[in-house]
């Protein structure tokens, strides 16, 4: 069976996080990516953290697991040269994926509507903080400025400590998985209808109606509690220090009795502060105190593999070690070396789903500009001498 | 133009958050959904929400499953039937994807493995997503939303500095898993178009997710050094924080990027001179020296309104941003003036502002088209329009428990 995005070529006008994500999991798909990046590269390229900490822009961890898979095209969309030959290239995309801010494209020179004009097939999807228009259109916008526009911010942490982002570029990633999905969508309807359009994705948008139930709640009931809780919903759903790291709980009421014969005390399915959920809530705090009590004994690993057999709700907060060695994500192949030549071996994870033996390919991020000439000569179809005016950074 | 999933009809076995968050979505964007729940195992969230038990059909008023599972038909079908799974197998002959969330080894025992329903449709695009896959030594473990970040790796990286791992506010993993759901479905369709196969997909919801901190999973393979919860603040860039606004728990993010948004943002609070400052001027020194940053802000942000800060620093060119409550996202003028609530009206649950579809598709735009079914209200759509069975049929059905026009209400009392 051949990759389910075979066949597709991808333009990604993407700095950062969220646009390459999405460009990532085209390209792990099958499509053929091409990753258009300034002079310099992507500004990913200058973050770390970098392999043995010095700062090179082919050793960035973020860059090289950002755009696995992808070729890379150095062009000055600044430069008439350089805008026109990335027309031309969008000429022969299917899908264009971009996150700059809306006014910051259009001075660029970039419209959905000028690439229409060429190549009405094309999906141009662009995924940026609050979306084409609206009054926070051009807002200057970041990962924790998402966090925070998103509502996610305010929910995290503890009442005490303020509210606080999760690790990472999570608002970012949530960006790239939503372009991607309506990406895909509207790929589908291209094919479908011979037509394109232009996908508009709002990080912020996305990120709002998925508190839970905070919304469905609020807008229905008008409640809304407002508090962060930090690690526990409740004593039965958090996460414990143990003896070597951290174990999580999750107990939802039918999980009560295996749970309590998994921690090794089956005599709370008879005490009258813990037998039932109302119970427990009531005694919250004594449940608290106990728990605590039973963490400290336990080791990660054994408490896991434990409960597991006895199907109890613990886990462990899994850190990148954890993940490495991990006997259950080593043996379904999630974990993948891949050689760079600047930056050596790494372990990459992915797929991010499974479509079938063969679906996912994972090949290393490309040196900057490593495919330029061949991409305007193959795909562009400019000359060694059109290409030598671009003047542009290409290396020689 | 027709919506993008437009003639696609999903049968969707799948109960709480990711799984209907998921197929919900496919129902925005034009898919025939059939939601199928059993009259003695039905879905937890129409019990969720303080509904008082005395009012009727109470089990159709719940919120958190009225916003989960518009865009859907209501099929009630007992599955651990012989006769309710051969039933199944004809509603999956007639439609396009099966999508389900049970343990690993339920829908094997139910008789409903891939290669039963792909016997009896070999076009079926067949969904499944447990918490771990269905291989591997774990597949079998529990995992339930707050497990499923912790297993990802990200509650290791989150935390305030020097502090505890910590949770995020919701079950991450369930609406990531959820968008997922969408674009591997419209991936195996693409597929589809082009083969004619159906085929099987897997999410596994801590890998899912597991791909959200990858760049950390990589660092650590190359470098082998553990890197500690940093709070709010980030490895390179500075300021980078989130500051004590006027007014009860109210909050504003600044994050500069560069060294002229820092200008930008000391021209804004008054203290111009800090951007010429040799401590804060270039983005290493000003990164180094972050934490004497942190008051002076705050001087400024606790004296202002968290939209007033926002609007100031914005205007100058810092990027800024409150930290918006749920109030507070409902009443945005933005997400309002971009349309993202609209009004639904359920016939059992009265009006009210339900998200609209998150993306826009200006050609083929998505749409909340019904609201969330009741319990069984469209048995004789599919009973009797896909699948040609008489009244009298339905009847003995009904006798016979397969289905049902209640659910067993004993279940989550």
């Amino acid at each position: 069976m051949p990759q389910p995005l075979a066949g597709l070529r991808v333009l990604e006008l993407g700095t950062f996080v969220s646009a390459p994500y999405c460009g990532k999991l085209f390209a792990g798909y099958g499509a053929e990516v091409l990753k258009v990046e300034p002079p310099g590269g992507d500004p990913s390229r200058a973050h770390g953290p970098f392999k043995d900490g010095v700062p090179n822009p082919e050793t960035s961890a973020l860059f090289l697991y950002l755009n696995t898979g992808k070729k890379s095209v150095e062009l000055d969309l600044r430069t008439p040269a350089g805008l026109d030959a990335f027309i031309r290239l969008a000429a022969t995309a299917d899908v264009v994926v971009e996150n700059f801010r809306p006014a910051d494209l259009r001075a660029l020179g970039v419209t959905y509507a000028s690439l229409r004009a060429a190549n009405p097939h094309l999906t141009f999807v662009s995924i940026t903080a609050f979306g084409q228009d609206g009054p926070y259109a051009n807002y200057l916008a970041n990962n924790l400025v998402c966090f925070a526009m998103g509502g996610q911010l305010f929910i995290t942490g503890t009442q005490e400590g303020g509210p606080l982002k999760n690790g990472g570029y999570q608002a970012d990633y949530q960006g790239g998985l939503n372009g991607f999905a309506a990406a895909t969508l509207a790929v589908l309807a291209a094919e479908r209808d011979g037509e394109g359009q232009h996908v508009d994705v709002s990080v912020q948008q996305c990120m709002a109606p998925i508190l839970e139930a905070g919304i469905p709640y609020y807008s229905y009931m008008g409640r809304w509690g407002g508090l962060r809780r930090g690690n526990h919903m409740a004593s039965y759903i958090g996460i414990y220090p143990c003896a070597d790291g951290h174990v999580g709980v999750h107990v939802m009421p039918r999980n009560w009795k295996p749970f309590t014969e998994a921690i090794g005390h089956p005599e709370w399915q008879q005490d009258p502060r813990f037998a039932t959920a109302q119970a427990r809530n009531i005694h919250n705090d004594d449940l608290f105190a106990e728990l605590y009590t039973w963490a400290a004994t336990e080791t990660k690993r054994e408490a896991y593999d434990r409960a597991g057999r006895m199907r109890a709700p613990i886990s462990f907060v899994h850190t990148m070690a954890d993940l490495l060695e991990s006997p259950h994500l080593n043996e379904r192949g999630y974990l993948t070396a891949i050689e760079h030549p600047v930056a050596g071996d790494a372990v990459y994870p992915g797929p991010p789903w499974w479509m079938g033996a063969d679906s996912w390919t994972q090949g290393r991020a490309p040196l900057l500009g490593e495919h330029t000439d061949a991409v305007l000569r193959e795909v562009a179809g400019m000359s060694a001498a059109e290409i030598a005016r671009l003047n542009s950074g290409v290396p020689a | 133009m027709s919506a993008p999933l437009s003639g696609v009809r999903v049968v969707d076995l799948t109960m709480v958050w990711a799984g209907p968050f998921g197929t919900r979505l496919l129902g925005d964007y034009g898919a025939e959904v059939i939601k199928v729940e059993s009259p003695r195992a039905w879905d937890l969230l129409r019990a969720l929400g303080m509904i008082p038990r005395d009012v009727p059909r109470w089990y159709n008023q719940s919120a958190y499953f009225n916003h989960n599972n518009r865009s859907k038909y209501g099929l009630a079908l007992d599955l651990g039937s012989g006769q309710g799974r051969d039933i199944l197998l004809r509603l999956c002959a007639v439609s396009d994807v099966i999508v389900e969330n049970f343990r690993t080894d339920v829908m094997d025992n139910l008789g409903l493995s891939y290669e039963a329903v792909r016997a009896a449709n070999p076009r079926i695009i067949y969904v499944s997503m447990p918490g771990h896959g269905k291989t591997g030594p774990e597949r079998d473990y529990v995992a339930y939303g707050s497990n499923v970040e912790q297993l990802a790796g990200l509650v290791s990286l989150s935390g305030y500095e020097g502090g505890e791992p910590m949770k995020t506010g919701f079950s991450y993993g369930d609406p990531m898993a959820g968008t997922a759901l969408v674009a591997a479905v419209a991936m195996a369709l693409r597929q589809r178009n082009r083969t004619g196969e159906g085929s099987q997909v897997e999410i596994a919801q801590r890998e899912n997710l597991g791909m959200f901190v990858g760049e950390y999973l990589v660092d650590y393979s190359m470098n082998r050094e553990p890197r500690a919860p940093i709070g709010n603040r980030h490895p390179h860039l500075a300021p980078h924080n989130v500051y004590a606004c006027a007014g009860d728990d109210r909050w504003i993010a600044i994050a500069c990027e560069t060294d002229a948004q820092f200008a930008a943002l000391c021209g804004a609070i008054g203290q111009p001179d800090l951007a010429s400052d040799a401590r804060y001027a270039a983005l290493p020194a000003r990164k180094q020296n972050e934490r004497d940053l942190d008051p002076l802000i705050e001087a400024w942000t606790s004296v202002r309104g968290h939209h007033e800060a926002m609007q100031l620093l914005q205007r100058a060119g810092v990027p800024a941003g409150a930290a918006l409550t749920i109030p507070e996202l409902m009443a945005d003028p933005h997400l309002r003036e971009r349309g993202a609530w609209t009004a639904q009206t359920h016939p059992d649950a009265g009006t009210w502002e339900l998200e609209a579809p998150p993306w826009r598709l200006p050609r083929t735009p998505g749409l909340a088209r019904l609201p969330a079914p009741g319990f069984a209200e469209h048995n004789e759509y599919v009973f009797g329009t896909l699948l040609g069975m008489t009244p009298a049929e339905i009847a003995t059905l009904e006798s016979a428990g397969i289905t049902a026009s209640e659910p067993d209400q004993s279940l989550h009392a």
